[in-house]
């Protein structure tokens, strides 16, 4: 699916919302919470990067996302903050959508945090269900999600001086209501640790975290199937690399929350990074999900 | 196995929860039980009163309660019903099957509903037809399909017998 840059707006030096339309025709209907995965041209290689579509009146017409320049960049945002130009197109695969809100919820409490933002703005426009939503900024971005974040009694933002009380919010809630969380991975930790130890069952924690997966060290990977040796490199994922030498490899969030990408493991230690696997599987060292993972050991053998 | 026969796992406590209610509709609760869950057992109330205290009284509840209910068949899954209503959901309900094996069965031919069921073979109490108790639990009536059992043939009924789960 090929996209037309409509517009671009800074929202703050490091926060930028793009308005994507369709060359012909409409986009197809994406439901709130899905993502859209982009290829983004980079100086060596193709990045591929995933946004939540922020959602919005004319959602057949145009798709919004905002990006945050991440530092240190994997390419893909730089170049949408320095390089990318109105009329520019983009290639992106049809939405996707792995974060659905729960029908049966009689409420929903979201909790984001810096760039996190994104999936509950589309949210909170469809939501007839009653909701909390409480978002986190540092001070110099408070500014630009202010604007961006509905009104209401139901809506708070947080900076450094009233800072969220996560036990009170965790501890209080009634019955029946979904947690939905969506920050950077600490934030993401933070939350659903406390969430857990005050009982709530996982059921109803919904999280979705896009890797802004900051890489790691380089390592080799050994394809069984076809032969190949890959060099992973700092700023690359395992995934990353397997496209770039011309392979197709199964995924769908990019963020390793969906389990979609998962390959067999024949050789090495990984260093998971997914929210798929259980502790059990993470033990059994027989698989791993390679849009996120890495390796503790130089090199990993896969049975692909 | 037959599958539309819910599996009960025995009764556990559920460490993950925060606050703990356990129903049942038998005199004892388990023995040893963690002495952090607040119980209401047949030795001081009724399965009905059970029922009608669960309501009003869940939703005054916050997320990190769970739920166990020991009992009847038919007992453990009208509380599931009335946890579900509530906004309870997996993780958070945990049913365990006790008691005698009785049943409540559900006449496919008049609705009528006909609890502590004993035997395979019973009357039906709405339009008293004689009923087969089939094994299969239906989760929307919450009840076991009692079927007419001499319906082509006049007359040719099997034996009751207790049933063995
Ligand atoms: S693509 Fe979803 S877990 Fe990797």
């Amino acid at each position: 699916m090929r996209l037309r840059i409509a517009e671009i707006t800074v929202l703050s030096p490091g926060i930028r919302k793009f308005t994507l339309e369709p060359l012909a025709g409409l986009l197809p209907a994406a439901g709130a919470g899905a993502h859209l995965v982009f290829d983004i041209p980079g100086a060596t290689r193709v990045h591929k990067n995933a946004y939540s579509l922020i959602g919005g009146p004319q959602a057949r017409t145009q798709y919004e996302i905002i990006v945050r320049r991440v530092e240190p960049s994997r390419g893909g945002s730089a170049w949408l903050h320095e390089h990318a130009r109105i009329g520019d197109i983009l290639e992106a695969k049809t939405p996707q959508n792995l974060f659905p809100l729960a029908h049966l919820a009689k409420k929903h409490l979201l909790l984001s945090a810096g760039i996190g933002i994104t999936p509950f703005l589309a949210f909170a426009r469809v939501m007839r269900t009653p909701f909390e939503w409480h978002h986190c900024s540092r001070a110099e971005d408070s500014a630009a999600f202010a604007a961006l974040l509905p009104p209401g009694p139901q809506v708070t933002l947080h900076t450094s001086r009233n800072t969220l009380n996560l036990a009170a919010v965790l501890g209080t809630q009634p019955l029946g209501t979904h947690l939905y969380v969506c920050g950077p991975e600490l934030f993401n930790e933070t939350v659903q640790t406390m969430a857990r130890a005050l009982g709530w069952p996982e059921s109803k924690i919904h999280t979705e975290s896009f890797a802004s997966a900051a890489g790691g060290a380089p390592f080799i990977v050994h394809l069984a199937r076809s032969g190949q040796r890959l060099e992973v490199a700092a700023d690359q994922t395992l995934l990353e690399a397997i496209e770039a030498a011309g392979i197709a490899a199964p995924y769908l969030c990019r963020g390793g929350a969906c389990g979609a990408c998962e390959l067999p493991l024949l050789q090495g230690t990984p260093e998971h990074r997914d929210h798929v696997l259980s502790p059990e599987q993470r033990a059994a060292n027989k698989s791993l999900m390679v849009c996120v993972s890495r390796a503790r050991t130089p090199d990993l053998v896969l049975d692909f | 196995m037959n599958k539309s026969r819910p599996i009960y796992a025995p009764f556990q406590f559920d460490p993950s929860g925060a606050r703990h209610l356990l129903v049942t509709d038998q005199p004892d609760p388990p023995a040893d039980l963690n002495t952090n869950v607040q119980t209401l057992t047949a030795r001081t109330h009724t399965a009905d009163a059970i029922l009608a205290f669960l309501p009003p009284h869940l939703a005054t509840q916050t997320t990190g309660l769970r739920l166990y209910a020991i009992g009847s068949e038919a007992f453990v899954w009208d509380v599931n019903a009335i946890a579900l209503a509530a906004g309870m959901g997996a993780g958070e309900v945990h049913l365990t099957r006790a008691g005698p094996l009785i049943r409540r069965v559900y006449c496919t031919h008049c609705q009528t509903m006909a609890d502590d069921v004993a035997t395979t073979i019973t009357q039906c109490p709405g339009c008293g037809a004689t009923l087969e108790v089939r094994d299969h639990f239906s989760r929307h009536h919450r009840a076991f399909m009692g079927v007419q059992v001499d319906a082509e043939a006049p007359g040719e009924i099997p034996a009751p017998e207790g049933f063995r789960s």
